[in-house]
């Protein structure tokens, strides 16, 4: 593609002394580097903070004990249990769909209005607020269903919300595949999808999963469309539910009812400790998306990435 | 006996692909499904409580309780939220990008882009959390802010948090510029800095145009994180430090309390409707822009 | 290519049709709670943050008493709460101020609750009359010294719309008189207390089951401090009942719950709340 600006020699060598050319880019390059390191030193300032603040509140007693609604002591087990509940019932329903999806826009389709339907649905539905769709699942699955609230509508709201994401991380994955593979299957006489579910797929595998499991970090945090769905609270009697049809508070939401209704005398410490669990887990996730990202691609294809 | 596995395995491809187009309907159908739910109960303030459209946007008094819903205090906040968002965070992002693109030696750019997966990671509400207890008493004790809360607050979560969508987005965009631009500028004896400035900035000014465009729409969206250090009174923002509110913000609060079917309900749905048309007309923004670059 | 596309149709059809019926189906049988059997459902109650205390402790007593029966019990705010179970979203909804515009729930109170007027302790101001607590909230008197007090700027802390407390106290205090609505905004009863202890300026309304542990300056009103025996006799005028609402009739344990909560007097007075039994003063609009 042809060029936007042209340098010529003119405007670029006759700014001024080369001298003061040269101090600029340094000073510029001293700036630039100031600033992304600034970005690692507030992340570990974060980090560090966060362990300092809740460190001393990860008992046992805590990550296993239920919630105290007004007095001290409260632990957040349930809500541990919860957000990995409602994210595993979320990937149920979304990977099959995303990954779908995302194969038949990425392998089939041909262009034309239905391929830009979907991908214009998909890039709308990802820029719908989470509140908002917090609020659709409301009106679906709590009223116009009558489920009231229940792990299962904030499950399927989340669905809704990381479709998108998992669509395009699938598309990305299928690009990713050089075409000399899809090419040998078909000459040895596979069908396309035969050639799709034993060849590319695996190749793939890699970087789909890395993708899977960082939404899944995403989904874990999520917060404002399962207040509206899954609701706030965990039942005292049997907190540790298997039945997907009960309200269902998962530890992001339970660190925002803590600070807002602020009743137990130990706020700071369920806070605190709430947020730092959270930041382990992302952190935990961001690692085995990487981790296992790499072992799958070795593993399948044989190549380092 | 080959042709009959030919066959079946024709079969069975047909009925996957009907299955795969199943899934690619369902987007269109949940994106159809939002976006019709959404506009019958957003726009029910209009034909049902009949309150004139002009006086929800431009109405600075929301009174629903007076039938007189005014949405113009939350659509001052969220505007006025984002724009000190994406001055602090556009102009930074779009930075870290250059340097990531650009001058960043492996070493560095292998601890910096998982500190920005890292960062894009943490969910909001520890974002909040983390601006309710270490920025608000800052702001608190630093200032004339009785709380702490308000815009300040609010507006410096939010631009950390549109860090890592607009540095990834505007890496992206000089990492996608023709080689030759950048080789043809040095070897007119060019600095790096001059090149960068003068001819990779505004090569790639679509690209940083999206980057920021995407900013700004992560903004517009969020929700938790603003909600617990911007103070949430029902007024407009009285300088950086006094406590106000937003689109997003408002929903939360009072959508838990409304009740089905009252002009409160409708208004807030009304505001759900008003950011989905923002988000997708944010969308249209960068396909335009986009369309833009060839 | 058209038989395709329009098999593709139907299959989206049939998986759609599938999903309403399943969704229309499932909630009369799981329609628990109310109906069931006594001792064998789910019963999710929420809504007014200042009787949280009371009905926590209330519903972890009956469940260690009744082992299969789930309770759920959350805040929100009194609005929250009557939206809620109008919408049939919820079992029970907590309330400290009546629905008239809900005839179809039926009202249960369970107790009286007093609500003070507290401030940061360093405005030193220890009495105010209705006048002056009128025209601090309207933003009319601006400092505390205006009334009496330390020379500090006056912060108000509202509750949010959805609260039953802030309802409660337009109706005995403000009247008519507008609140202002430049100051904060705190969600529930646990954040005003703990702002108002942090702050210095503020002064709030607020429940008087959640002012616990000190460190906030409880202000008379007219010259009654509020306490269990002013506000049985009525002296003291800025009280309402609490109200447990159910969709229609309470029934099964539900209705065994309701009649429970009330019947805990032990847990009522723990809870700094009054028992309904020992009111000398009737209202029936509260």
């Amino acid at each position: 593609m042809a060029l936007t600006t042209a340098p010529s020699a003119r405007s670029v060598a006759a700014t001024g002394s080369v001298r003061a050319r040269k101090v600029a880019d340094a000073i510029a390059t001293a700036v630039l580097w100031a600033m992304a390191s600034s970005i690692i030193v507030m992340l570990a300032a974060f980090v560090l903070y966060m362990v300092y603040l809740g460190g001393h509140a990860l008992t046992p007693s805590f990550i296993f004990g239920v919630p105290k609604e007004t007095t001290a002591g409260g632990g957040i087990g349930p809500e541990i249990y919860n957000s990995f509940y409602i994210l595993i019932l979320t990937l149920i329903f979304t990977v099959p769909i995303a990954v779908a999806a995302g194969v038949y826009i990425q392998e089939y389709a041909r262009p034309g209005t239905f391929r830009n339907v979907v991908q214009f649905s998909a890039e709308s539905l990802a820029t719908v607020p989470s509140v908002v769709m917090g609020l659709f699942g409301l009106l679906v699955f709590v009223y116009l269903f009558k489920w009231k609230f229940t792990a299962l509508g904030g499950a399927l709201t989340l669905t809704l919300l990381n479709l998108p994401a998992l669509m395009r991380v699938t598309q990305e994955a299928l690009s990713s595949v050089p075409d000399t593979l899809r090419e040998a299957s078909m000459a040895l006489g596979g069908t396309k999808w035969q050639t799709i579910t034993r060849v590319v797929l695996p190749s793939a595998i890699g970087r789909l999963t890395t993708g899977v499991v960082l939404i899944a970090g995403r989904i874990f945090g999520e917060t404002a469309a399962l207040i509206f769905t899954a609701g706030l609270s965990v039942p005292y009697n049997n907190p540790y539910d298997l039945n997907p049809m009960r309200p269902a508070e998962t530890l992001a939401v339970h660190l925002w009812y803590t600070h807002s209704e602020s009743i137990v005398p130990d706020v700071d410490r369920i806070g605190n400790g709430s947020a730092l669990v959270l930041l382990i887990m992302v952190l935990i996730f961001n690692v085995a998306a990487r981790v296992l990202g790499r072992q799958l691609t070795k593993r399948f294809t044989g190549r380092a990435s | 006996m080959i042709a009959l596995q030919a066959r079946r395995s024709r079969r069975t491809e047909r009925i996957a692909v009907l299955g795969l187009r199943v899934a690619a309907g369902f987007v269109i159908l949940a994106m159809a499904a939002l976006l019709g739910y959404l506009a019958f109960e957003g726009t029910k303030t209009f034909y049902v409580d009949k309150f004139p459209l002009w006086s929800f946007l431009f109405s600075p008094e929301f009174a629903p309780d007076a039938n007189h819903p005014g949405a113009a205090v939350f659509v001052t906040g969220t505007v006025a939220v984002t724009v000190f968002a994406i001055a602090i965070g556009g102009p930074f992002g779009i930075a870290v990008g250059i340097f990531l693109a650009e001058i960043a030696p492996y070493r560095m750019t292998q601890i910096l882009k998982p500190a920005i997966e890292v960062l894009v990671g943490i969910p909001s509400v520890v974002y909040g959390w983390l601006g309710l207890t270490l920025l608000v008493p800052l702001i608190r004790t630093h200032t004339s802010s009785p709380s702490g809360f308000g815009l300040a607050a609010a507006g410096i979560v939010l631009a950390i948090m549109i860090l890592p969508t607009v540095i990834t987005l505007s890496e992206d965009a000089f990492r996608s510029l023709p080689g030759s631009l950048k080789e043809g500028s040095l070897a007119l004896g060019a600095t790096r800095w001059q090149t960068i400035t003068r001819v990779l900035l505004p090569s790639a000014s679509s690209g940083l145009a999206v980057a920021l465009i995407l900013g700004i729409a992560r903004a517009v969206g969020e929700t938790l994180a603003i909600q617990m250090v911007i103070g949430n009174a029902t007024q407009f923002p009285k300088g950086l430090f006094a406590p106000t509110a937003a689109l997003t913000t408002e929903i939360v609060t009072d959508m838990p309390g409304a009740t089905a079917g009252s002009l409160l309900e409708h208004a807030l749905f009304s505001m759900a409707l008003l950011l989905l048309l923002i988000a997708m007309v944010l969308i249209v923004l960068v396909r335009f822009a986009l369309r833009r670059r060839t | 290519m058209k038989r395709k596309s329009a098999r593709a149709a139907l299959h989206l059809g049939v998986v759609l049709a599938s999903i309403a019926l399943a969704a229309c189906s499932s909630p009369s049988k799981t329609e628990s709670s109310g109906t069931s059997g006594p001792g064998n459902g789910t019963i999710t109650v929420a809504g007014s943050t200042a009787m949280l205390p009371l009905v926590k402790d209330a519903s972890a007593a009956y469940q260690d008493a009744h082992k299969n029966v789930k309770i759920s019990v959350s805040g929100g705010g009194s609005a929250t709460g009557i939206a809620q179970v109008a919408a049939n979203a919820i079992d029970i909804g907590d309330s400290d101020i009546t629905a008239p515009d809900h005839s179809e729930l039926v009202d249960h109170r369970v107790a009286v609750v007093g609500f003070a007027v507290i401030t940061n302790p360093a405005a030193g101001v220890k009495n105010l009359s209705k006048q002056q607590l009128r025209d601090i909230f309207a933003g009319v008197i601006t400092t505390w010294k205006q009334v009496g007090g330390a020379d500090q700027k006056i912060v108000v802390v509202n509750r949010p719309r959805s609260s039953g407390t802030r309802a409660v106290f337009v109706k005995t205090i403000m009247g008519t008189t507008p609140l202002s609505e430049g100051g904060l905004v705190e969600d529930a009863t646990g954040t005003v207390v703990s702002v108002v202890k942090q702050t210095p300026g503020t002064v709030s309304y607020v429940a008087l089951s959640g002012v616990t542990g000190g460190g906030v300056t409880i202000v008379s009103v007219d010259g009654v401090a509020p306490a269990p025996d002013t506000i049985e006799s009525g002296k003291y005028s800025i009280w309402s009942y609490e109200h447990m609402f159910t969709n229609g009739e309470a029934k099964g344990d539900v209705a065994a719950f309701i009649d429970y909560v009330s019947g805990r007097t032990d847990l009522v007075k723990k809870n700094k709340f009054i028992a309904i039994s020992a009111m000398k003063v009737k209202e029936t609009d509260r």
